[in-house]
């Protein structure tokens, strides 16, 4: 089971994987079982994916992204952490982000 | 729990335009892993027909021979073909779609993205030709195959022996 996403960790975007822009979104192709699979696993983010994922950087704590965010999009950040740590722990599941610090 | 919908996009199927799913594909291939997508097209057909799920593996090392099939950049547009070898020689191969009209003619070694190392339908395994390659190959590069495969259609056979 994966451990809750502490807020002073830092993530950043795996080696395993493949990430294209295509027409607005952000498409996440992981090598899963060392196979880039774009049939069964391709994973996209919306424009509030993509902005959550361009601020994970492997030095930015969750803390810094959720403020940078509740900044920019004008939003409550006790919403924001919910639906960011939430947005952490699907891409930690599928080793599409790891942790830096 | 969180709602996954504020950030990810929920989709049955996304269409990858054909330019970007080269890069996806080359960039995979280039960490030295098999890259797996689904085929559009009747080029290939019988061996791979549209809709199947095509597994394409770095060539590393290897050297492909004749009649094996590769995924490559096509020299006009750009996108990516998946084509038999019908003829090599030093730094090139002639390839061609067992099902096309014509051949597409001489490709340097360096478009070749990678070579097709397994097909699947409807979750199955379906022969590529390979082990057989060279027969195979002549029979596409001489136009029999397309022949055959018109004549197979008209009589109701179909490919559906497992590798």
């Amino acid at each position: 089971m994966t451990e809750r996403i502490g807020l002073e960790w830092a993530y950043g975007p795996s080696e395993d994987v493949v990430v294209r822009e295509i027409e607005g979104e952000l498409i996440i192709v992981p090598l899963v079982a060392g196979v880039g699979d774009l049939e069964d696993e391709l994973f996209t983010l919306n424009e509030t994916g993509r902005a959550v994922w361009q601020k994970l950087d492997g030095r930015k704590s969750v803390r810094t992204v959720v403020s940078e965010l509740a900044e920019e999009f004008d939003a409550p950040a006790g919403v924001l952490e919910q639906d960011v740590v939430g947005l952490l722990t699907e891409l930690e599941r599928r080793r599409i982000v790891v942790r830096k610090g | 729990m969180a709602d996954r919908g504020r950030f990810v996009r929920e989709h049955g199927e996304i269409d990858v335009p054909g330019l970007s799913l080269a890069e996806i594909m080359r960039e995979v291939l280039a960490k030295g892993r098999p890259f797996r997508f689904r085929a559009r097209g009747l080029s290939m057909s019988p061996f791979i027909k549209d809709g199947d799920v095509v597994t394409v593996s770095p060539l590393e090392d290897a050297a492909p021979r004749t009649g094996d099939v590769l995924a490559f950049l096509h020299p006009t547009t750009g996108k990516v073909v998946v084509h038999r070898i019908v003829r090599q020689s030093p730094g090139s191969y002639d390839l061609k779609g067992d099902n096309a009209a014509e051949s597409d003619g001489s490709l340097p070694a360096g478009r070749v993205l990678g070579i097709v190392t397994r097909v699947e339908r409807d979750g199955a395994a379906v022969r590529l030709g390979r082990k057989s390659g060279a027969v195979v190959a002549q029979l596409s590069r001489t136009g029999l195959l397309r022949k055959a495969v018109g004549a197979a259609r008209r009589t109701g056979l179909r490919n559906r022996g497992r590798r």
